[in-house]
């Protein structure tokens, strides 16, 4: 398994944001975790990335505990976050943007190669490199946001609510472009959405939320399917 | 007219030792938001320290250095024992630190050094200059020169390498700069040095400025230091190295030249209230 997390339990002050939430990711794996807002599901995923510490539980990647690593070192393991809102650095070039991802990685990843590879999928950031990022339109930001986190060549993607503030026609693009990582490149991507069907869509697997704890788990096909499900989040 | 050149120089003089001093403050607000009143008490302590050292040793270059070493030593000292674990808290709560840690140093240095005024009688290695008639001492001249120096590389850091890069980052974003492989914390606490050890550099150049060591020279500073970031845009550092040059202008040509009646220190407290009431983002703050 490339990310095991047990029992996880993420907390603000007195308010329990997710608790002993328990799921897997295998490598090459595209899991959905779906649910209403507020079901703590950008809890879960700053409690993987580290952003946020987890009051217990325990999070395995690749074998190895990083419960109580601190988030820098989470990155340099292979773990990358598109977060929720894109919060790319405003006052940073695009180009700038992109190559924070690889701060003191020069010489373990192919930066140039990399940088061509991700200007060929998104054409309108080699255009406007270098421009400062607060220029750019939310459609673009999110594309800054997802290059930025890709830069490094990670082990798993997380991606928060990506679809958010979107319009149909880009989170179409944007979730077109995922399964394609997924699916062509073997990228693991481990995605929190409240756009239940159109994750689902793309994704092997899929984890249903219910305030900060799991209700159904299982294929996305089937949770696609599934009477509850359907009737719950899908409208 | 000779009169008015030479006040010039002074003032950009004096607008130079503002600037050096109010790096520190605008760096470390950028990446932590906080105001580091603290900072003058570091400067001060920079000022003993250079002077000791040069006492002691009777190489400036040493005392240069063992001060700029001593001071970043206390600027991270501050920053993890102090500012570090009241990060959660309101901002209220560091600034009220800050101002605690300030007074600490100053009675601090007092208890060590006495409360008298030392002298600090070095001459740094410049030469006198008489440009058509305009006398510019060596004092005048290794300001001048250090200031710039300090501003071209601190430029180049923060806007010319991978580091300068990790520093923005962190100051804009610092939970999304560390999601990006950046140690933050380190980054920060490299604020604190840097800071810290240019105001090591503004207490001696002051120290020889004016021939005066004190326990109290870091109190108008803090207060002017304060102002200056808050014109020059909250964590602007370009912005508040204009306010400090421009400040360290008018102050010598309004009241020193054209002899307006007006308390010289205010100065810098009028500017901020205009700022305030007419520009609230400063001269380059964004936001």
């Amino acid at each position: 398994m490339l990310l095991e997390v047990e029992n996880l339990t993420v907390s603000y002050g007195d308010i329990l944001a997710v608790r002993n939430l328990s799921f897997v990711l295998d490598q090459g794996e595209l899991v959905s975790i779906v649910g209403a807002n507020g079901a703590g599901k950008t809890s879960i995923l700053n409690a993987v990335m580290g952003i946020e510490p987890s009051k217990s539980g325990k999070i395995l990647f690749n074998g190895e505990d990083i419960t109580r690593l601190p988030v820098h070192e989470r990155a340099r393991r292979g773990i990358r976050v598109v977060p929720e809102r894109s919060r790319v650095f405003p006052r940073l070039s695009v180009y700038e943007n992109i190559i924070t991802g690889v701060y003191r990685l020069g010489k373990k990843v192919a930066v140039q190669t990399r940088l061509e590879w991700l200007y060929g999928i998104f054409p309108r950031l080699e255009e406007r490199s270098g421009q400062l990022a607060s220029t750019l339109s939310g459609g673009e930001q999110q594309q800054l946001a997802i290059a930025r986190a890709l830069i490094s060549d990670p082990r798993l993607l997380l991606v928060d609510e990506v679809s958010m503030g979107l319009m149909p026609k880009l989170v179409d693009q944007v979730f077109a472009l995922l399964r394609q990582l997924n699916k062509e490149f073997g990228l693991t991507i481990l995605l929190v959405e409240q756009n239940a069907m159109a994750s689902l869509k793309i994704s092997d697997r899929g984890y249903v939320m219910e305030v900060g704890t799991c209700a159904f788990e299982g294929a996305a096909a089937d949770l696609i399917e599934h009477p509850k499900v359907k009737e719950a989040y899908l409208g | 007219m000779q009169l008015l050149i030479e006040q010039i120089l002074n003032g950009l003089a004096m607008g130079s030792i503002y600037a050096i001093i109010t790096l520190g403050l605008a760096l470390v607000y950028g990446v932590m938001r906080i105001l580091h009143v603290a900072h003058a008490s570091v400067y001060t302590f920079g000022a003993y320290a250079g002077v000791f050292i040069f006492q002691a040793t009777g190489s400036l270059a040493l005392a240069f250095l063992g001060s700029m070493l001593l001071c970043a030593i206390l600027g991270v000292l501050i920053e993890r024992l102090v500012y570090f674990p009241l990060l959660k808290f309101p901002p209220y709560v560091p600034l009220i630190a800050s101002i605690a840690v300030m007074l600490t140093i100053e009675e601090l240095c007092r208890l060590i050094a006495g409360p008298q005024i030392l002298t600090f009688s070095a001459k740094l290695p410049f030469p006198d200059l008489d440009v058509a008639g305009v006398h510019l001492s060596s004092t005048l001249i290794a300001i001048y020169v250090i200031t710039a120096a300090i501003l071209l590389l601190l430029w180049y850091l923060i806007n010319r390498t991978e580091l300068g890069l990790a520093m923005r980052a962190t100051s804009q974003d610092m939970a999304i700069a560390g999601a990006q492989g950046i140690n933050s914390h380190y980054i920060v606490s490299l604020t604190f040095v840097i800071g810290s050890a240019i105001a090591a550099i503004g207490g001696i150049l002051v120290g020889i400025y004016y021939n005066q060591v004190y326990p109290t020279m870091g109190a108008v500073p803090a207060y002017k230091t304060l102002a200056l970031i808050v014109v020059g845009g909250m964590g602007s550092v370009a912005g508040a190295v204009i306010a400090a040059l421009m400040l360290g202008l008018a102050e010598t040509l309004l009241i020193g030249y054209l002899n307006v009646p007006f308390p010289r220190d205010a100065l810098a407290f009028v500017a901020m209230i205009g700022v305030l009431v007419w520009r609230s983002e400063g001269l380059l703050g964004s936001r």
